[in-house]
């Protein structure tokens, strides 16, 4: 399995299914992971999902004293282990993209662990699975690959939204779940 | 945990000690495929997987879907029979309850004749329970008076259909085919909160090219991919639909060939909208010149188009004529009949295309036959059993059953699966109906505005707790499975029908013991007619992903793709319509200078009762608001959650301002989804169409000023 989540701001609809999804996870406790935010609602609708970048060199499990936020052999940052955790929020402070959360009635952290009851075993997460517009996706690597060589020539096609070539500046290289 | 259910190689997760039911959601029109999680020990719904193999949806769900299940064991529902004793709700047995119908129900029409009792059917319950209010109306009580909640929300899209095409059926194509169109003109839908699963489709045609014009005064989530968005004045979609038609027709993009073979009227229509050239188009519309040429230029140099909308240009007293002309830019354009093109209508409630077919409107009966047809009468009373004299005339809409309340014609009635306390325009004379009546009763799960009312409320089940089917937005029949046994003592509406049918002495009429002898009789009653359900079965529909209507026989294989040859007309041939400019019902004047419309949110429903319920979805927008541009807002001295009276003919109420510039200058949004005093029905104006009846939910002039108790 080579699989990775693949985002396409430009089609999120604001409908927050993956937060809605998200809270059906296994393990989840009715708490969303994910987040989906307006770019400017004075200006437009235009919103965009926000989820765990699942980093190669997370910052979350760099800044964790307690060394309580592991990593899968695929690559899945986890959110923090129970028995771990010291509840000092340094990983909340870490995450450049403001992903780990912290439930101060449980005393721990939590934060997208990418489904992984679902997708080790090649199942896509919820939040990818209901996305109405196919903002979030989990697919193929070549896929992948093949989907932004595809989107950048539609814009030179179209000509239009000349920012929209500024936003992969933003966006990580890619970002996912790798395995052998 | 690794368990799984696997169909055509997509693995779906089973969790432990759970299995998983296939069944569709109960939400809207798209009817999106999904499996819900049982505990197999407690027999509690516990969760919802996505059911990646449906072909409709694949996997897809929005936040009301993904939630929907925790209607079914919420703690709110109603569990028993209740009894309204001194102003206050008292809890009862059936039989008293049920006693008390019987005692009311016969003295009123003793008194007052059959006609003094009404029910008031809905569409989000299934075909069979559909079917059975329109016989329940008129084999047991006998009375004209039966309409339903679909009368707010598709009656025009059928009236525009039926007098343009011949038939009604919403979508003239499968929605999987969406994905090789190569263009949509939508019209007054806010797919992406409405309908939001069918964004994928549109995304699919656009990665190969699709164009996407989008004419709505808000810059919806819709609008804003849009290639062109037409950001019309609310209450002009005639006047563009006329104008595009002009455009069409001048610039040469009209396929002559299938016109002249399949249309009546192509001269007439010429002729009629001669006059609306994009210079008196633009002038009425607002939107500018060079859009409309543009909009046009793409709509008629598209090989294969779709033209979709929604209640945007029905809910209005010219609604039935909208979809008329909208309708007949794809007839201009050959496009009905034909692979990945055609017209569709988005079906506001889970069952509005198949609840509109069988006999719940005030003037239909079975497989879309009229009432005032006597060869239909004399085939569905003889498929019921009943002496075809019995057979009531036509009755009023929906809105006119409470003309009908308030001069004491009607004087009791039963509301089924509907919510007239929120969802009716000018509620101050739905509410007074609603006290005036002598007798209500109410079969709901919640306890609704409408519920509130009622003498007797009878506790029904949810959508997972009985079986039957749904007819979806493309015309596909499909299942409704039972997920788990009914709470407390609910019983199903058709249970209901069925025990009330007794006590007026009409059990004979009403002999079914499950769902499947109720559709069997249904398919029966359907068959010859328009929308003819005969060919399908149960174990069809669990074989081929859902059926597609009219299908006769049982060798018949559907019709997912409708008018490939003719249309349902007598002739065959489509009629397009000769319609000239009228204003709408009110135009912002002097007093009242600004446009009001309405519409949903992505996480609400209809009247908002099962919604508001739901954890999630009331955390995302717990409240209605004024959505304005900032522009429109300085004008008043508003600011962002700033609190502002807004005023009608009809009533008036305050909300919370919301600024965005994704809204034109002189129109207010407001959605519509809560009740009593937050709900904007009060305001919106019961003008209604001359056609289908259907109200003006989405345009009346209205007044602002920001509001005297500022509680920011």
């Amino acid at each position: 399995m080579k699989k990775v989540m693949y985002l396409e701001f430009e089609r999120c609809i604001g409908c927050r299914s993956c937060q809605a999804a998200c809270r059906e996870c296994g393990g989840h406790d009715a708490k969303e992971r994910n987040y989906v935010e307006y770019v400017d609602f004075m200006e437009s609708r235009h919103t965009f999902p926000m989820l765990c970048m699942q980093c190669k060199d997370p910052a979350c499990a760099r800044v964790c004293p307690a060394n309580a936020i592991q990593i899968t052999e695929e690559g899945v940052v986890l959110s923090a282990m129970e028995e771990k955790c010291i509840g000092c929020r340094n990983c909340t402070f870490g995450c450049p993209f403001g992903i780990p959360k912290f439930d101060f009635e449980e005393n721990k952290m939590y934060k997208c662990d990418m489904c992984y009851d679902r997708t080790q075993y090649g199942i896509s997460p919820m939040c990818a699975s209901v996305c109405p517009s196919d903002a979030i996706r989990f697919i193929d690597f070549d896929e992948m690959q093949a989907l932004r060589r595809r989107r950048t020539q539609m814009n030179l096609i179209e000509g239009k939204k000349p920012t929209e070539q500024d936003k992969w500046q933003y966006v990580p290289e890619f970002f996912g779940v790798y395995s052998d | 945990m690794t368990d799984y259910l696997v169909k055509d190689g997509v693995k779906n997760l089973i969790h432990e000690g759970e299995k998983l039911i296939t069944t569709h959601c109960c939400y809207c029109g798209m009817q999106c495929g999904m499996h819900i999680r049982l505990d197999e020990k407690t027999n509690k719904v516990v969760g919802v997987e996505p059911r990646y193999d449906w072909p409709v949806t694949l996997g897809k769900m929005c936040p009301k879907g993904v939630t929907a299940y925790q209607t079914i064991d919420h703690e709110e529902r109603i569990t028993k029979p209740l009894i309204k004793k001194n102003g206050q709700f008292v809890e009862a047995t059936w039989d008293e309850a049920l006693d008390l119908i019987e005692k009311n129900f016969k003295k009123l029409q003793k008194e007052h004749g059959k006609d003094a009792l009404s029910v008031f059917g809905g569409v989000s319950m299934t075909n069979e329970k559909c079917y059975l209010v329109g016989k329940y109306a008129r084999a047991v009580l006998g009375t004209r008076y039966v309409d339903y909640n679909g009368r707010f929300c598709m009656s025009s899209a059928a009236g525009g259909f039926m007098a343009t095409l011949g038939t009604d059926r919403g979508s003239t194509l499968p929605w999987p085919e969406l994905e090789h169109t190569d263009c949509f003109f939508m019209a007054g839908s806010n797919t992406a909160e409405c309908h939001p699963t069918s964004i994928q489709w549109l995304w699919k045609a656009r990665d190969k090219g699709a164009k996407m014009i989008v004419a709505d005064p808000r810059e919806t989530p819709t609008a804003r991919i849009a290639d062109v968005h037409l950001d019309l004045r609310p209450g002009t979609d005639d006047t563009l639909a006329s104008g595009m038609l002009h455009l069409l027709i001048k610039e040469g993009y009209v396929d002559e060939a299938y016109v002249n073979e399949r249309c009546n009227n192509y001269e007439e229509l010429k002729q009629a909208v001669e006059h609306f050239t994009p210079e008196f188009t633009s002038e009425i519309t607002g939107i500018t010149i060079e859009k409309l040429v543009k909009a046009a230029h793409i709509f008629g140099r598209s090989p294969r188009s779709v033209v979709m909308f929604a209640r945007g240009i029905e809910q209005q007293s010219k609604g039935v004529d909208n979809v008329r002309l909208y309708t007949s830019m794809a007839l201009l354009r050959g496009q009905i009949g034909k692979f990945a093109s055609g017209v569709a209508t988005f079906t506001g409630q889970a069952n509005g295309q198949g609840g509109r077919e069988h006999g719940q409107k005030a003037d239909a009966l079975p497989g879309y036959r009229k009432i005032s047809d006597p060869e239909a009468v004399k085939y569905v009373s003889s498929v019921w059993g009943i002496d075809p004299a019995d057979m009531p005339k036509a009755g009023v809409s929906a809105y006119e059953m409470f003309d009908e309340i308030e001069e004491g014609r009607i004087r009791g009635m039963h509301v089924m699966c509907s919510n007239p306390a929120v969802s009716a325009p000018n509620l101050e004379h739905i509410w007074n109906g609603f006290r005036k009546l002598d007798f209500l009763v109410v079969s709901d799960f919640f306890m609704s505005e409408t519920a509130e009312f009622a003498d007797v409320i009878l506790p029904v089940t949810s959508w997972a707790e009985d079986e039957g089917t749904t007819t979806n937005l493309e015309g596909r029949v499909i299942r409704i499975r039972k997920v788990k046994d009914p709470i407390g003592e609910s019983k199903t509406d058709w249970q209901i029908m069925k025990v009330i049918a007794e006590r007026m002495d009409k059990g004979h009429l009403f002999n079914y013991n499950n769902p499947r002898e109720i559709f069997d009789e249904f398919r029966l009653a359907s068959k010859g007619g328009k929308a003819d359900y005969y060919g399908i079965t149960y174990e069809r529909i669990d074989n081929e992903d859902g059926v597609f209507w009219p299908c006769p026989s049982e060798d018949h294989p559907g019709t997912p793709t409708m008018f490939k040859e003719k249309f349902g007309t007598p002739d065959g041939k489509a009629i397009l319509p000769i319609v000239d400019y009228r204003d709408s019902g009110e135009v912002p004047d002097e007093e009242f200078p600004l446009y009001l419309t309405t519409g949903r949110v992505v996480f609400h429903f209809l009247s908002g009762s099962q919604t508001r319920r739901t954890k999630f979805l009331m955390e995302q927008c717990p409240t209605p608001y004024a959505e304005m541009h900032p522009a429109l807002a300085s004008q008043y001295g508003l600011a962002n959650g700033d609190k502002v009276t807004l005023t009608t003919r009809r009533s008036e109420m305050e909300l919370d301002v919301r600024l965005t510039k994704a809204i034109r200058e002189d129109t207010v949004f407001v959605p519509y989804h809560w009740g009593k005093e937050l709900a904007i029905n009060q305001l919106t104006n019961p003008a209604l169409d001359p056609v289908s009846r259907m109200p003006e939910f989405k345009v009346c002039s209205v007044k602002m000023k920001k509001a005297l108790n500022e509680t920011k």
